[in-house]
């Protein structure tokens, strides 16, 4: 277990490496979201949406560009060895579930880097007030979490087929569209202070996010060997 | 063979009189405007079969990735075509329906954003396999996401609908009953399941028959 | 499963009736053949004959559309966990990390082998390959000669019982080829086991056994 864990530190530490020298998913998911915050926020800006439709519609736009700056960059990490040729020597050399615990722990990094910067500009440039800041952290956490997940089982799938780039978005979306309307639910409830939504956003979330981790974890052997 | 010829003609007489009863047997139902209530013989089973499909594919991709056998691959990609097809005669169905009843064709109610999510699903499906020139990659590649969808799925048909009734409230239109509905009606929607389900399983063996063809005379050339 | 039989110490790997198809592309029909311990498997054929695909099946990198590949450890057969601990592979379609330099790319391959003391075995196979001295250039920014050696060092880095070499000796100048035959030589010699796909014919000369591929 320990050396399972060491490998797929090993893996997670070799991919930063690279993205640090490199910053191509940096760049495709902080810039994507940078530039659809500063549109967001110049067209819808803070005062357009009236108050009471405020804690719904801008957690819909916040899950919104969260999740596509998600699609935008976090297939790179598998991605690239396949479009470097790195994927026969790693796939050779280490076992798969440290390749996948190692991969998802990259794309959280990538994702919590993200929502670290993207969240707090987001609520001051909109005017995003929540109540429950206690309860959005968790909710972010844990959407984070599940969006990492399933983006990292579906980015192993797609790095092995011919066309990479439109196939992501397609094959993501009907996996993550339950997960956008729970986050969105639970943001909302979040912002205008119902900890009821919240705590049952959290159960929703933590429980597909556990089930998809289960499922990536036996299947991602059979997505990485074949 | 004999067999399958007889259940054929079973299956066209039976589909036969579910139609003419459809229109001729039910009167009717109250609360629906005009004829409309007519679609949901049809409508239904098409729904039906979409969900049978999608639940044929997930099996037999569990199958494949089990066993590692081409026929498998071969059931899962042809019930996920027909799950697709019988998926849009659904939707179209249905916002016809709407169209009548509500007055758009299309207003997001929970049953239409799970058929939208089937459909997407059944095209990601279709696209990943489009995508992979590898017979052996591409069976065992789709076979996960058929899988991935199916575990997605339980949160949709349950939790999506329930979370987006108690937000919009007033979009709950979907007021009928079985009080408001004869017996008449109970046996034809019955019959109709039945004669769409085995609609489904001929042209799925016909399906798995001609792509059993297509690769066998793949392997000639090998 | 079907057993290859058992055989003595070293690893034995049988293929019979192997076929390999695409979509719109038929590989090779029936490919059979045995790589044994202490000698040398030629693998030939021109161009588009398959021999870098039948080299990924072999190693296990791709799945055949027909036949059957059995890898024999010391008389057992290997489950597909266990065999990537055994095998070493170089080949043109297999690269190593651009982006970082060789020792943090040999560091990389034996930590997620799970190897102890690597940093020594790292060292060691960079002065085999005579890229001590380069240890810290980017990839990047290697010629392909240099490149190619640092793959062949990563292949040797776990001392593994099998070799898979496809067109090793490209890129590499005439020392480096010399060395790579004497090298491979002496590994057969001590009972490893070498699979090489090449059309060279110098390469071909090291092995004693071939295999044809028909264009």
């Amino acid at each position: 277990m320990s050396r399972l864990l060491v490998e797929a530190l090993a893996v997670a530490a070799k991919d930063l490496r690279t993205e640090f020298r490199t910053r191509v998913a940096l760049n495709a998911l902080g810039l994507f979201a940078l530039t659809v915050l500063a549109a967001v926020s110049y067209t819808v800006g803070p005062y357009r949406i009236t108050a009471e439709d405020r804690p719904f519609l801008l957690a819909v736009l916040l899950w919104i560009v969260i999740f596509f700056a998600a699609l935008a960059g976090l297939d790179r990490s598998f991605v690239k060895e396949e479009e470097s040729h790195t994927a026969p020597l790693l796939r050779l050399a280490a076992s798969p579930t440290a390749v996948w615990l190692g991969k998802l722990g990259f794309n959280l990094v990538l994702i919590y880097f993200l929502m670290a910067i993207l969240v707090p500009l987001y609520c001051i440039l909109m005017g995003y007030k929540i109540q429950l800041v206690g309860g959005f952290a968790l909710i972010l956490v844990s959407g984070g979490y599940a969006l990492a997940v399933i983006t990292t089982i579906v980015a192993a799938i797609i790095a092995r087929a011919l066309t990479r780039g439109a196939l992501f978005s397609v094959l993501s979306l009907p996996l993550l569209l339950p997960l956008l309307i729970f986050l969105i639910q639970g943001t909302a409830g979040a912002a205008d202070g119902t900890a009821e939504t919240v705590t049952s956003t959290l159960r929703a979330v933590l429980s597909m996010g556990g089930i998809m981790t289960i499922v990536s974890a036996m299947l991602f052997p059979v997505v990485w060997a074949d | 063979m004999r067999v399958a010829d007889i259940l054929k003609w079973l299956l066209f007489a039976w589909t036969a009189v579910v139609i003419v009863s459809a229109f001729f047997y039910v009167r009717p139902a109250e609360g629906f405007i005009g004829e409309s209530s007519r679609i949901v013989f049809f409508h239904v089973p098409m729904a039906w079969i979409a969900v049978l499909a999608f639940l044929v594919s997930c099996i037999t991709s569990v199958m494949y990735l089990k066993r590692r056998d081409p026929k498998d691959d071969i059931r899962a990609s042809v019930s996920a075509g027909l799950g697709l097809l019988f998926a849009v005669l659904a939707t179209t169905t249905g916002a016809v329906f709407a169209r009548i009843m509500w007055n758009s064709y299309w207003n997001w109610d929970p049953r239409q954003t799970s058929i939208t999510i089937l459909l997407l699903i059944y095209a990601a499906y279709l696209a990943l396999r489009g995508a992979i020139d590898d017979p052996e990659r591409r069976a065992s590649l789709s076979a996960v996401y058929a899988i991935l969808a199916f575990v997605t799925v339980p949160f949709l048909v349950f939790v999506v609908p329930r979370i987006y009734w108690s937000l919009h409230p007033d979009t709950i239109i979907n007021t009928r009953g079985s009080n408001e509905f004869d017996s008449r009606y109970t046996q034809v929607l019955m019959a109709s399941l039945v004669g769409f389900t085995g609609l489904y399983i001929w042209l799925y063996t016909i399906g798995c028959r001609i792509e059993a063809i297509r690769q066998r005379r793949r392997q000639e050339v090998l | 499963m079907v057993s290859c039989g058992a055989m003595a110490d070293g690893v034995r790997i049988s293929f019979t009736d192997v076929a390999k198809r695409y979509d719109l592309r038929v590989v090779f029909r029936s490919v059979s053949g045995e790589a044994v311990p202490g000698e040398v498997l030629v693998i030939t054929g021109p161009n588009g004959s398959g021999k870098s695909t039948l080299l990924a099946i072999l190693c296990g990198l791709l799945r055949p559309t027909r036949g059957m590949v059995c890898h024999v450890l010391n008389g057992d057969e290997t489950a597909r966990e266990e065999w990537r601990n055994h095998l070493g592979v170089v080949a043109p379609a297999m690269s190593v990390y651009e982006e970082l330099d060789a020792m943090e790319n040999l560091r990389f391959f034996a930590r997620v082998r799970g190897m102890n003391d690597a940093d020594q075995r790292c060292h060691e196979c960079l002065e085999l390959v005579g890229l001590e001295t380069d240890r810290r250039t980017p990839v990047r920014g290697y010629s392909t000669g240099m490149a190619q050696r640092l793959k062949i060092a990563q292949a040797l880095l776990h001392d593994p019982e099998v070799l898979f070499l496809d067109e090793p000796g490209s890129n590499l100048d005439p020392a480096g080829k010399g060395w790579l035959g004497e090298y491979v030589h002496g590994l057969a010699a001590v009972g490893k086991t070498v699979v090489l796909a090449t059309n060279d014919r110098d390469e071909m000369k090291w092995g004693q056994n071939h295999v044809t591929l028909a264009g």
